[in-house]
């Protein structure tokens, strides 16, 4: 919006280091990281999800649907009758806790990771669009992006859920489309100003055509606020995920997700606290991890930030 | 500035046609509500009988028809489940979340923006981390979740507030909230406070890093006249489009703290007519609900082309 | 120290209240009630659920009222006789009762009540519409005429035939009496903030002497039953209901606070479809039907999921109803029985089959489908559970779309299980039933024109062997409610369908 300001720094930064080879360019990025602590233990949290959704299978304990109902609400291994086979303890159904937790990051990354990648690429797209051509195109897409925004979020959601029913593709497809806007907003902002800063223009005085702008100068400089968007918008589809599911409208209740844990275990808060302790520390965990790796990646990303912190 | 205003407007207008349509055909597809109606011994052809009654077998634009023409008028008819006009059901619900909703916002700023300026203008120090801290946990602590917590906490461990429910003040005709909406309002706030003081933060450091700041620095202005006279008054003009969208959504977002705490406003009531799929007022909440925030987001464009003219012209 | 005082002068003032009755003590403190639904409405005929009705009643009387056993006694009317044929119903009116409003009740206010209560828009007309005719004979006395005999007639009229005054509706309108309901009840509407609370004061014209012995009584709605728990814990409600056994286990050490736990008339069962989806698949087959239910265990599930707390069924007829049989065991656990079951149906490498369920609509369900579904796997049946939102469950129900196998729950409130076995197993007459076996329709229809209770407990008798031979359900448990109360609530006595009337309950303070 008002930052006209910006115009100056981001072009040039990102045509800067596209002469510099793709070895020189990490090892730039990761005395970056390591120059903010914050940033780096962002990193290493959310890979320690990543991986523990990849490893899922080699390091849990249990299978995360195998019930034992003999073996129900068994507290956290460091409680008076905890018990090392269950570290974190067990559910209602006797289902290991660890092992759920586990399993559950593979639903909210995935849930994150391609709700993002809906929105995030048919935003790109319809963003393009809508600041390139401008005009009526550009005012019936932008009517549209409001109208999404200016809906009710959880009657909508609401709707959705009960017309096609609890699945993990129907989360995502939920996610993905109502996060659409967001993206659009963006793309539209970045192409507006590039095209307002004679960027676009001289590339146009040498005969370049439109996607070839596209892609050599308006892509590029896209796509630092188009990663940090979607750290946030990924960390927000995970704590909306359990917003759904404490409502019970997520996927499926047999399938582990942080969301049905929690829902389950706040009925049980006040005697066996741990079952739903665990997923809501899960669900902190990834967001601080990546809340943090965003901050941190919009700042390095914005080079005024860094000339601050110099 | 006149014809600004008119064409937001105007676009204000089809958004809530907009938002018609969809309600009205979104409802449509979750079945009807015939069989919530009946008593489960109902025969068949009882069924059917009630479903003449209530018009559900009409043609569709037939009864799309009938409801935009109401709803213009604000009436969405009576409600399935409470045999009342669904707007007499929101207006009576209306007292409730507004108290809410200005609560946690005035709970979010209070505390938000003043971290937020501490923050942004002591990069790297306590202040900071702090404001950092408050923004992240907004961000990443489930608000439904962190309710129940309070709940045990604050009412039932150490009894200091209330556990559920609104209680008020009658002073002078006039109806005030009393500590009972304290613990509903900062957890529903919580997400607001976040947004506040990381949006203050970075507007305040980015403001810092112009070149017209670093001139009066330059010039020798004192922190007190460059924070007044630059930091604070371009902070503003943005703040204010955050606090408006913010509001928007504590207006119409607070189902789960609502539900959880016993608080009788509109979140609860949409709670329990989605539970009924009680179709009338469902309709009547999701378009309420939109005009609220429709209409706030038409203030806040309105206050901010006001403010800043460049803004005028940009579209 | 203060107690044994108060209970002697309790105790003297209760037996000089004996010999001079005018001097009953007056009605005194308030009484707090958290309920878990938002009452949709005041006015009985139109209250959608149960937590609403029980709160409307405090506010009306019918003509009969069931004592402590279940068994029809005389409220409204003083006395009644029944024809010959038990057609024909002939009630003695009390004289001198009044509504709130001052207005007195008579034969015409029955007749009102009658027509009003059948009417078209009424959630319960089904209930006045068992009534083919009621008529004024003269002021203080009615008849009321059925098609053929009812035995459950005068329980139907206890349990939903409030007495509304004609005169005030016909001033006030109908929107007017939803505003400002006004009946002959214990209580008087004072005011509701919707979703808020409601509040009652005691009446104090009513006609029952010495009663109620509240002042005032507020209801409290709080759907989130941990919200409730944290409520009483805190002393702002001193009644709190549907908790589930963990809730009520953390509250049991607590001094302030009192535990009851009582059976409550409800079933829960898996239903099995032979009328359309369940067409041609395994499910029509009664050797897998009956290996079902010897494969889940319902034991460990109330172990698990109820502290151990609810009755495993033998049928669809629990163990208060009229006609229940006690020599039936339930089946027990006992895979290897199922899986030689399983063998002689032809499914020895088992199959696969739908399964749905209600999301939310009660005490861990979805936990019980979910661990139903574990068990059904052990002898092979694989089942696709899907836990659906519960008013598109219903959706489906109604019309009879919902998958082969799928949850529910029935309650019932007349004391007698043939209103929820017409509904779960009417057939095609009963919207709610996906089940069709000419035997039982042939019982129950037999049930329903047997007026003498012995003649029609030894049909029960028949029916549930027969429908233990070939379950047309898994059956599951008859569950428990739990209920909290403050230690200062004295006489409170909470009825199976999960009702309570608290006319005389008190406060100690």
């Amino acid at each position: 919006m008002a930052d006209a300001a910006q115009t100056k720094g981001t072009g040039l930064l990102v045509d800067q280091e596209a002469d510099q080879g793709l070895g020189a360019k990490l090892v730039y990025v990761g005395r970056l990281l390591w120059r903010d602590k914050s940033g780096l233990l962002g990193l290493i949290m959310f890979l320690t999800v990543v991986f523990s959704a990849v490893l899922a299978p080699w390091i849990s304990p249990h299978p995360p649907l195998k019930q034992d109902l003999r073996a129900a609400k068994r507290p956290p291994v460091w409680a008076a009758k905890g018990d090392i086979s269950h570290p974190l303890g067990t559910d209602n159904l006797g289902r290991d806790l660890l092992s759920r937790i586990i399993y559950g990051s593979r639903v909210s990354l995935t849930v994150g990771f391609f709700g993002v990648l809906i929105a995030g690429s048919l935003g790109l797209v319809i963003g393009l669009v809508s600041g390139y051509a401008g005009g009526r195109t550009d005012n019936v897409i932008m009517g549209g992006v409001n109208l999404i925004l200016a809906l009710p979020y959880l009657v909508f959601v609401v709707f959705i859920a009960a017309i096609l029913g609890r699945s993990l593709i129907n989360v995502i497809l939920i996610f993905g489309f109502t996060d659409i806007p967001i993206f659009v907003r963006i793309t539209r902002g970045e192409v507006l100003r590039l095209r307002e800063s004679g960027f676009v223009e001289s590339a146009k005085s040498i005969g370049a055509g439109r996607l070839r702008i596209i892609f050599d100068h308006i892509l590029p400089n896209l796509l630092g606020p188009l990663i940090t968007i979607a750290t946030f918008e990924m960390s927000a589809m995970i704590f909306y995920e359990a917003g759904l599911g404490f409502l019970g409208l997520s996927v499926p209740p047999s399938v582990p997700s942080w969301g049905n844990m929690l829902a389950t275990g706040r009925k049980y808060l006040t005697i066996y606290p741990w079952i739903a302790t665990f997923p809501g520390l899960a669900i902190v965990f990834t967001g601080l991890g990546m809340n943090l790796f965003g901050d941190w990646l919009r700042d390095a990303l914005d080079p005024r930030m860094r000339r601050l912190k110099r | 500035m006149q014809r600004y205003i008119l064409s937001r407007l105007f676009q204000s207008i089809m958004i809530l046609f907009g938002v018609l349509f969809i309600i009205f055909f979104m409802l449509q597809a979750t079945g009807d509500p015939v069989s919530l109606m009946v008593s489960r011994n109902a025969s068949p052809e009882e069924i059917e009988a009630v479903r003449e009654a209530m018009g559900f077998n009409r043609p569709l634009i037939v009864q799309f028809g009938d409801f935009i023409a109401g709803a213009v008028v604000g009436d969405f008819g009576d409600s399935l489940r409470h045999k009342q006009p669904a707007m007499d059901l929101i207006l009576e619900r209306l007292p409730a979340t507004v108290e809410l909703a200005t609560t946690a916002l005035f709970m979010a700023m209070l505390i938000g923006i003043p971290l937020g300026l501490l923050g942004g203008s002591n990069p790297g120090s306590l202040w900071d981390t702090l404001a950092r801290g408050a923004g992240l946990i907004g961000q990443t602590i489930p608000n439904f979740w962190l309710a129940l917590i309070l709940i045990i906490v604050f009412a039932v461990k150490l009894g200091w507030l209330p556990a559920f429910g609104r209680e008020t003040w009658q002073f002078l005709g006039i109806t005030l909230p009393t500590r009972s909406v304290i613990l509903p309002a900062f957890a529903l706030g919580l997400f607001t406070m976040g947004q506040l003081v990381r949006f203050t933060r970075s507007a305040v450091m980015e403001i810092r890093s112009e070149d017209f700041v670093r001139t009066a620095y330059s010039k020798g202005l004192s922190d007190r006249q460059i924070y007044i006279r630059h930091i604070l008054r371009n902070a503003a003009i943005p703040l204010i489009s955050i606090i408006g969208v913010q509001f928007g959504y504590l207006l119409s977002g607070s189902i789960y703290i609502e539900t959880i705490c016993s608080w009788p406003g509109l979140g609860n009531l949409l709670a329990e007519a989605i539970g009924n799929r009680d179709f009338a007022l469902v309709q009547a909440i999701a378009f309420f609900t939109s005009l609220v925030v429709v209409t706030l987001n038409l203030l806040t464009d309105i206050a901010y082309g006001l403010a800043d003219p460049r803004i005028r012209y940009g579209d | 120290m203060r107690k044994p005082f108060f209970a002697t002068i309790m105790a003297v003032l209760a037996f000089s209240g004996f010999l001079w009755a005018p001097a009953a003590a007056e009605p005194r403190g308030s009484l707090r009630v958290a309920i878990a639904t938002m009452p949709n409405s005041l006015d009985v005929p139109v209250a959608a659920e149960r937590q609403a009705t029980t709160t409307a009643w405090h506010l009306y009387n019918s003509l009969t009222w069931l004592d402590d056993s279940g068994k029809p006694v005389p409220a409204l009317a003083e006395s009644w006789t029944v024809s010959e044929d038990g057609t024909t119903y002939t009630f003695q009116l009390r004289k001198g009762v009044t509504f709130h409003n001052g207005e007195p009740f008579t034969a015409d206010s029955v007749v009102f009540s009658w027509k009003r209560g059948k009417g078209n828009k009424m959630q319960w007309k089904k209930k006045w519409a068992m009534a083919k005719s009621v008529e004024k004979v003269d002021d203080y006395t009615v008849r009321v005429r059925t098609d053929g005999p009812n035995p459950i007639l005068l329980r139907v009229i206890a349990d939903y035939w409030a007495m509304v005054p004609p005169k005030y509706i016909a001033k006030v309108g109908e929107k007017g009496f939803a505003k400002h309901p006004v009946g002959t009840g214990p209580f008087r509407f004072v005011e509701w903030k919707k979703g808020d609370r409601i509040v009652f004061e005691a009446n104090p014209d009513y006609w029952e002497k010495g009663l109620p012995k509240i002042k005032k009584l507020i209801f409290r709605p709080i759907p989130e039953s941990s919200t409730r728990v944290a409520a009483i814990r805190t002393g702002e409600v001193d009644i709190v209901g549907r908790l589930s056994s963990e809730e009520a286990g953390t509250l049991k050490g607590l001094k302030n606070i009192k535990v009851i736990t009582y059976p409550v008339d409800r079933v829960y069962y898996i239903a099995f479809n032979n009328m359309t989806s369940g067409k041609g698949t395994p499910v029509e087959n009664r050797e897998v039907r009956l290996a079902m239910n010897y494969a889940v265990d319902v034991d460990a599930i109330l172990d698990a999921l109820f502290e151990g707390h609810g009755r495993p069924l033998t049928g669809f007829v629990t163990y208060k109803n009229l006609g229940y049989d006690k020599d039936l065991k339930p089946y027990g656990y006992d895979v290897k029985k199922a899986k030689a079951l399983m063998k002689k149906a032809g499914y020895e490498k088992g199959f696969k089959i739908d399964f749905a369920c209600p999301a939310g609509a009660y005490t861990n369900f979805e936990q019980v489908c979910q661990a139903i579904q574990g068990y059904l796997g052990d002898i092979g049946v694989e089942a696709d559970l899907k836990i659906m939102e519960s008013g598109k469950y219903w959706d489906l129900e109604a019309k009879k779309e919902l998958p082969p196998m799928f949850g529910d729950s029935w309650s019932e409130s007349s004391g007698e299980s043939l209103p929820r076995l017409q509904g779960a197993l009417g057939g095609k007459s009963a919207s709610f039933s996906a089940w069709e076996d000419p035997k039982i329709l042939d019982y129950l229809k037999k049930i329903g024109t047997t007026v003498d209770d012995g003649a029609r407990a030894k049909l029960y008798v028949e029916l549930q062997r027969y429908m233990y031979e070939n379950p047309p359900f898994i059956y599951l448990y008859q569950p428990v409610a739990f209920e909290a109360i403050n230690v200062k609530v004295k006489n409170y006595k909470p009825r199976p369908p999960e009702n309570y009337f608290l006319k005389d309950t008190w406060i100690e303070e």
